[in-house]
């Protein structure tokens, strides 16, 4: 029994099934909105929601796509005690959580959500190239047109920023300098790209996409500001050996098995720039005709 | 010396007086000239220098009007000292993940027996066609969309009579209450009931035509279609029967409702035991590169075929008929358009058919 934690209507998640069914591969699909209680059941344990159950050791593989598996804890009155269960509650959901991470798997509710810090720091050990950056909170350091900001989060979108509209923090050049200080920022030397390349990891296998956005002043910067008119052009790209390579030792080292990879390729140098372990391929994995669905139904 | 690479997503499929340009990504496809096929052909193996350098000087403007031609549409690009070879070429391999893709069905009402049900669940088919003769209530709309409830049926497709009891109401509570409806067609409909807005989950049309199941197979500009997982399939299968289960309207299973050859009746027979039989996938690999004329013209790997109304000319050493759809007025080696219908040579095979 295959173990799948996603989001509801999460469409990729949906097209993996398709091929799961196809295998005849059993699984269980489990949502954000799904609360579940450990239980036990003849010494075994049992995971209870409203819509699913299963026993752990039913769970022969396990995919984290999105969301999180989520427990109900107990609170008491007695404060001391609701510490204490705090407690108990804690390293029971611990172990459950670790014991599905420990199946066989493709990728971990634990460690899917990176620090871009660490993560750019990890890429240059490795040896990847990765354009000059640091954090300000000031321009005072900003050579204007050649430097970029971006976010360190995860996500860029800012839910709800006002009334029915969500805003998204999309890469950007300086063109002008702010007097005034801000929180601390990531700034990074902007690289005059020939295109970007997004790779999709998995299992040491790297599927590369050349993204070439550069005779489009619009998407010159950030290609997810799509310009739906005339679309980027998406082709499949082959990474260099030693590339690849050293994105499966950064991958390793993450302990992570399958994620995006983000690239600027410039005359002969590929610059990395993040890594999103939940991001989205099935645009790339059609343009290219990968099939990177099937790769992962086959897998789990 | 510079190159010119082609993106490998732009496809190209020769005719025989012309090419078609087919972008796979952007989903579009125009018209142009062997010339510049044969320009495309030259910087595969050439750089750009030594292309141009096979020209007098009035056809390297032209050979330069091609290449900006090129680059204007984006279908290249070009590099100095080599070819990028960190492009490779698209896979052409065509995969899906289903075993059947969708069942055509002609019927006189909207409910499938509960035997049928199981099959098209066995099948795990995802797309439903249904050509209904008889006026379909509320009920049997509401009752066939309940029937596929945690089914794998993705789409059911629906063409029927229009009847007066069809009215605004009558498709909002269809858009309410269905969750697999995706496209609702009524036919002889001389006067819409209401003005249709894009606000149901399918889509919908009345239509005054008096469609019958033998109105398909009509091959046109305005049917043909650039996506890159259909161009994939006609590649590699036949464009219109892979994967395609059909029944007419005695229950008689097909490779499609409008061909003359059964593999049994649903009534003795399972869908899964008639695809069994040995020829009920003959025609799912026939590619338009074996059909006559087809194999010639631009279009064929962006029209539908149809092998139930053809010009029955041709027939291969397995026995397959490989004629040219008898409704396509289209002839690659005049590129001229004329009326199929009227066509002198085409007057026996439209007998035959009793069209």
């Amino acid at each position: 029994m295959i173990l799948i934690i996603s989001k509801n209507n999460e469409i990729t998640t949906t097209e993996v099934i398709k091929w799961l069914i196809v295998m005849n591969k059993k699984f269980i699909r489990v949502h954000e909105d799904e609360v579940f209680e450990i239980n036990t059941l003849k010494k075994r344990i049992l995971l209870k929601s409203y819509r699913n159950q299963f026993f752990i050791d039913e769970i022969s593989a396990v995919w984290y796509r999105r969301g999180g598996i989520v427990f109900k804890t107990l609170n008491y009155q007695n404060q001391a005690i609701d510490r204490y269960m705090f407690e108990v509650q804690h390293w029971l959901i611990d172990y459950v959580i670790k014991s599905l991470e420990g199946k066989r798997h493709i990728n971990k509710q634990s460690n899917s959500h990176l620090n871009k810090l660490l993560v750019l720091e990890k890429a240059k050990q490795i040896g990847l190239d990765v354009p000059p950056y640091f954090l300000a909170e000031d321009m005072e350091d900003v050579i204007i047109d050649q430097t970029i900001v971006k976010p360190i989060t995860g996500t860029p979108i800012v839910d709800h920023i006002q009334e029915n509209q969500n805003g998204i923090m999309y890469t950007s050049v300086i063109e002008q300098k702010k007097e005034s200080s801000f929180f601390i920022s990531f700034f990074q030397e902007k690289i005059e790209k020939d295109f970007e390349i997004r790779s999709f990891y998995l299992n040491g296998k790297v599927y590369s996409t050349a993204i070439i956005s550069q005779n489009d002043e619009k998407t010159k910067i950030d290609h997810r500001r799509y310009n739906s008119k005339i679309p980027n052009r998406n082709v499949r790209y082959k990474l260099p050996a030693e590339i690849e390579h050293k994105i499966d030792l950064l991958m390793q080292s993450l302990d992570l098995n399958s994620g995006s990879v983000d690239f600027i390729k410039s005359a002969d140098k590929f610059y990395f720039l993040e890594i999103n372990a939940i991001g989205q391929f099935l645009g790339m994995s059609e343009a290219c005709n990968y099939d990177l669905e099937r790769e992962i139904a086959a897998y789990l | 010396m510079k190159y010119f690479n082609l993106y490998s997503n732009i496809f190209l499929t020769k005719g025989a007086n012309r090419i078609l340009i087919s972008d796979l990504q952007r989903n579009n496809s125009e018209l142009q000239s062997l010339e510049l096929n044969d320009i495309i052909e030259e910087l595969k193996s050439n750089s750009i220098e030594e292309v141009f350098a096979f020209y007098d000087e009035e056809s390297k403007e032209i050979a330069q009007e091609y290449l900006d031609f090129l680059l204007e549409k984006e279908y290249g690009f070009i590099t100095a000292g080599n070819w990028d070879k960190n492009f490779p070429p698209l896979s052409l391999e065509y995969v899906d993940y289903n075993k059947t893709s969708n069942l055509f069905m002609e019927r006189n009402e909207l409910i499938i027996p509960i035997k049928l049900l199981q099959s098209i669940e066995n099948l795990q088919i995802p797309h439903l066609v249904i050509y209904c003769n008889g006026k379909p209530s509320l009920n049997e709309f509401l009752k066939l969309d309940a029937d596929f409830e945690n089914s794998t049926v993705e789409t059911i497709e629906i063409f029927a009579p229009y009847h007066a009891a069809i009215d605004e109401n009558y498709i909002k509570h269809l858009s309410e209450n269905t969750s697999r409806m995706y496209n609702l067609v009524f036919y002889n409909c001389h006067k819409k009931p209401f003005k249709v807005e894009d606000i149901f989950r399918f889509n919908l049309l009345f239509t005054s035509q008096d469609l019958k199941i033998n109105s398909c197979g009509k091959v046109d500009l305005k049917y043909f279609d650039t996506n890159i997982m259909k161009v994939l399939e006609a590649v590699n299968h036949n464009s219109c029967l892979h994967k395609k289960i059909g029944i007419d309207i005695h229950g008689n299973i097909k490779n499609c409702p409008a061909m003359h050859n059964s593999f049994g009746n649903i009534n003795n027979t399972t869908l899964e035991e008639a695809i069994l039989h040995k020829d009920f996938k003959k025609y799912w690999n026939l590619t338009k590169a074996e059909i006559e004329v087809c194999k010639d013209c631009e279009f064929r790997n962006v029209c539908t075929d149809c092998r139930a109304f053809t010009e029955q000319t041709h027939k291969n050493n397995e026995g397959l008929d490989i004629s040219k759809p008898l409704k396509c007025g289209y002839n690659p080696y005049t590129n001229r358009w004329d009326e199929w219908s009227t066509n002198p040579l085409k007057q026996k095979a439209i007998q035959n058919y009793g069209l």
